[in-house]
């Protein structure tokens, strides 16, 4: 699931910003955070660090099968 | 004919008839290949805005952040632009461990140091930039002290605080897609926003490159925003790129090896520290070596299950900086356990000095081994090459600094223990002085209209197609081609002639034709391009150095050959548009012809 829910946000923007991948964007009509292109989350909780509520709820997994040396 | 045969999704028989890793993944049903595009942004509404500056930056990172600060103090007009933020984004947010050579508190001399950095780096470094990290490294680091740094967890505050307080304009979520050379020199660069339908175009009288490294989107380090944009944006416009056969040899555990954070233990909470001298010679390919010939580790395994295996042969340490079996960093050890220490966070401190976090204790709870960074090289080894210890590139007016400047300031493999941020900081410094310099005596080459229509239909191309490749299958494939162990890792020359033909046909049959249905995915699409001849690069690169030396193993060649390859190897673009291979020896700079 890698960034894995957004629960109590403020819609203050800082993880939008603070996203390497740009998985997170703000939703226009709710102007607060949704995530938008999980699938590019590379698990580094920048968003979950920069949030000032702590809103931002992470999982070790991520959503594409993981291709690696061995595996 | 069966019912199943008429269905309108590839039939079984199809499926079996691709062949290949691509088709494996395709069939695993991961995101799609060849699809209409369903755009929900309209190419034909897309705005365009123009700026104009001295001194552009590219990069807010490490070496981003300095350029910017002392291209201004030297008196230039300076905007700085990034992909991400400033200070959460490439590689600068993760390291904690930032190497200060001071005088007063270390036995060695400068001299000594360059020395002992050279013989773990068995010459591959240039000598030049690794002097030069040592003499300016604790300038920067009282900077960085003034501005906070050493301070906190996340860099974006201290960083802003410089180029705040110089009214230093900044952009951010800007995607730098084509630098801009018009009569023989550098004129500006070109890209788009991420956050509204916006292509935008610089003119500047010089440009530094801090765009840092890059990777295959790989699994298990936190570069996957990082696509070696600059290298590949300057070998384009005719500038040398060298470095390319080494490799990173970071680790990742078997148990969800794309966790980042959770491989790392708290390091990333950690604030920062600095570092005194330690070199090495590791976070090579040892533990690939030690994985291909005995076995790959098991999710849930025990501790260090590949690195403490034994085999023979295999990536040669030289014997001074051997470690005893189990000893910290030790043979195969490595990696974010205590191999994070070469380029990890100090050790606690027994000097007095600021504690910063420690080594993250990550290793000990799961089997791990090298890989994690996959499409990347040793920092500072890979990217554009230096025309002098400047970080002038063989454009003239455009420069490059840290990770992506291809200085070989630590060598092929790594040396010096934080050397790799404070790297960046003292580059990025030079650069900025060096490009201001330039600016002054120079005038704005002119962007001829043609040219700038041209690269703004370029930068539209993937929103316009009504059908494409989705960059994400292509990134995939691409992936599943390059990343095996037995590929960039232990190499030989047959395995890396296949993968070379697959990397030519995405160059050539996938590149053109991928498709952006929003700015995110225009994104993508130039990241997948840049990736695919960055491996085209790293391919022939490890094809013509046919020996082993530092972070490149051959098993084919696995001697170190002194009479032939005491060289780096260049990268350019010959005149057919086909890449051309250079030898530049150790301890020189290139031709200027
Ligand atoms: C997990 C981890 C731990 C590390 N630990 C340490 C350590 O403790 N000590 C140490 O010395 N080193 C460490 N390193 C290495 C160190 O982080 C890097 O060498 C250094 O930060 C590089 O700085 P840089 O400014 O050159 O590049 P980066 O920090 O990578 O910055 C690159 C910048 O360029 C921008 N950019 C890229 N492409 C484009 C584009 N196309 N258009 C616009 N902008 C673009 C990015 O958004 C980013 O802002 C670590 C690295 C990692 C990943
Ligand atoms: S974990 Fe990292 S990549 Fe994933 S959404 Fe958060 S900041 Fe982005
Ligand atoms: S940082 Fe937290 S509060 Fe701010 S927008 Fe993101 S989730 Fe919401």
């Amino acid at each position: 699931m890698t960034i894995k829910s957004i629960h109590g946000c403020i819609g203050c923007g800082e993880c939008v910003q603070s996203c390497p991948c740009d998985v997170i964007r703000l939703d226009p009509s709710s102007g607060k955070a949704v995530i938008a292109y999980p699938e590019d989350c590379q698990i580094c909780h920048l968003c979950r660090l920069y949030c000032p509520v702590d809103a931002i709820e992470m999982s070790p997994e991520k959503t594409l099968p993981v291709i690696t040396p061995w595996g | 004919m069966s019912k199943s045969d008429r269905q309108d999704g590839p039939s079984r028989r199809q499926f079996l008839a691709l062949g290949g890793a691509a088709s494996g993944l395709a069939a695993m049903g991961l995101s799609a290949g060849w699809a209409e595009n369903r755009p929900s942004v309209d190419a034909a509404t897309v705005a365009g805005s123009e700026h104009e500056t001295d001194v552009l930056v590219i990069g807010g990172g490490m070496a981003g952040l300095f350029a910017a600060v002392k291209a201004h103090d030297a008196g230039a007009r300076v905007l700085l632009v990034s992909k991400g933020r400033l200070g959460a984004s490439g590689q600068t947010p993760f390291a904690k461990g930032f190497f200060a050579y001071d005088a007063a508190r270390e036995s060695l001399s400068i001299d000594d140091f360059v020395a002992r950095v050279s013989r773990s780096a068995l010459g591959t470094n240039n000598e030049s930039y690794t002097r030069q990290l040592a003499e300016h490294s604790l300038d920067r680091a009282r900077e960085l002290k003034a501005w906070g740094f050493f301070d906190q967890v996340l860099a974006n505050r201290p960083f802003l605080k410089p180029i705040t307080a110089r009214d230093i304009p900044l952009m951010e979520r800007v995607m730098i897609t084509h630098l801009i050379k018009q009569e023989g020199r550098i004129a500006g660069a070109a890209g788009f926003r991420l956050d509204s339908a916006e292509t935008v175009l610089f003119r500047a009288r010089a440009v530094v490159l801090c765009t840092g490294a890059g990777g295959f989107k790989p699994n298990g380090f936190p570069v996957c925003d990082l696509t070696h944009d600059g290298s590949i944006m300057a070998y384009r416009i005719g500038a040398k790129i060298t470095g390319k056969e080494w490799n990173d040899g970071h680790f990742t555990r078997a148990d969800n090896p794309a966790a980042c954070f959770d491989n790392w233990g708290d390091m990333f909470e950690r604030i920062p520290g600095t570092t005194g001298i330690e070199v090495h010679h590791d976070l090579g390919v040892e533990s690939n070596y030690v994985a291909y010939e005995t076995g790959n580790p098991l999710p849930g395994g025990p501790p260090g299950s590949v690195g403490g295996r034994k085999t023979s042969g295999g990536p040669v340490t030289p014997q001074e900086f051997q470690r005893r079996a189990g000893g910290p960093g030790g043979p195969g050890e490595g990696g974010p356990g205590s191999g994070s220490r070469r380029d990890g966070p100090p050790p606690p401190p027994d000097d007095g000095r600021k504690p910063a976090g420690g080594a993250p204790d990550f290793a000990m709870n799961a089997s791990q081994m090298g890989g994690a960074s996959a499409g990347m090289s040793i920092h500072k080894s890979e990217g554009l090459v230096p025309m002098d210890a400047r970080c002038n590139s063989t454009i003239p007016g455009l420069l490059a600094a840290g990770d992506a400047l291809g200085s070989h300031m630590a060598g092929g493999i790594y040396t010096q223990i934080g050397s790799s941020l404070a790297g960046s900081a003292v580059q990025g410094a030079i650069a900025g002085e060096e490009a201001a310099g330039y600016a002054a005596r120079s005038e704005q080459a002119r962007i001829t209209p043609a040219r700038r229509d041209g690269i703004l239909a370029e930068i539209l191309a993937p929103l316009k197609r009504e059908a494409g490749y989705g960059p994400a299958w292509v990134t995939q494939t691409l992936q599943g081609v390059m990343i095996p162990n037995f590929v960039l890792y232990i190499k030989k020359e047959s395995l890396m002639r296949a993968a070379l033909a697959y990397v030519e046909e995405l160059r050539d049959h996938h590149a053109p034709m991928l498709r952006a249905a929003d700015m995110h995915e225009l994104r993508l699409a130039f990241e997948t391009r840049n990736m695919i001849l960055s491996a085209e690069m790293k391919l022939r690169a490890s094809l013509k150095r046919t020996e082993s030396r530092c972070s490149h193993y051959r098993t084919d060649h696995p001697e170190t050959d002194d009479a032939n390859w005491r060289a780096w190897i260049n990268i350019l673009q010959g005149a057919d548009g086909q890449m051309v291979l250079e030898k530049q020896p150790f301890g020189s700079w290139p031709d200027q012809s």
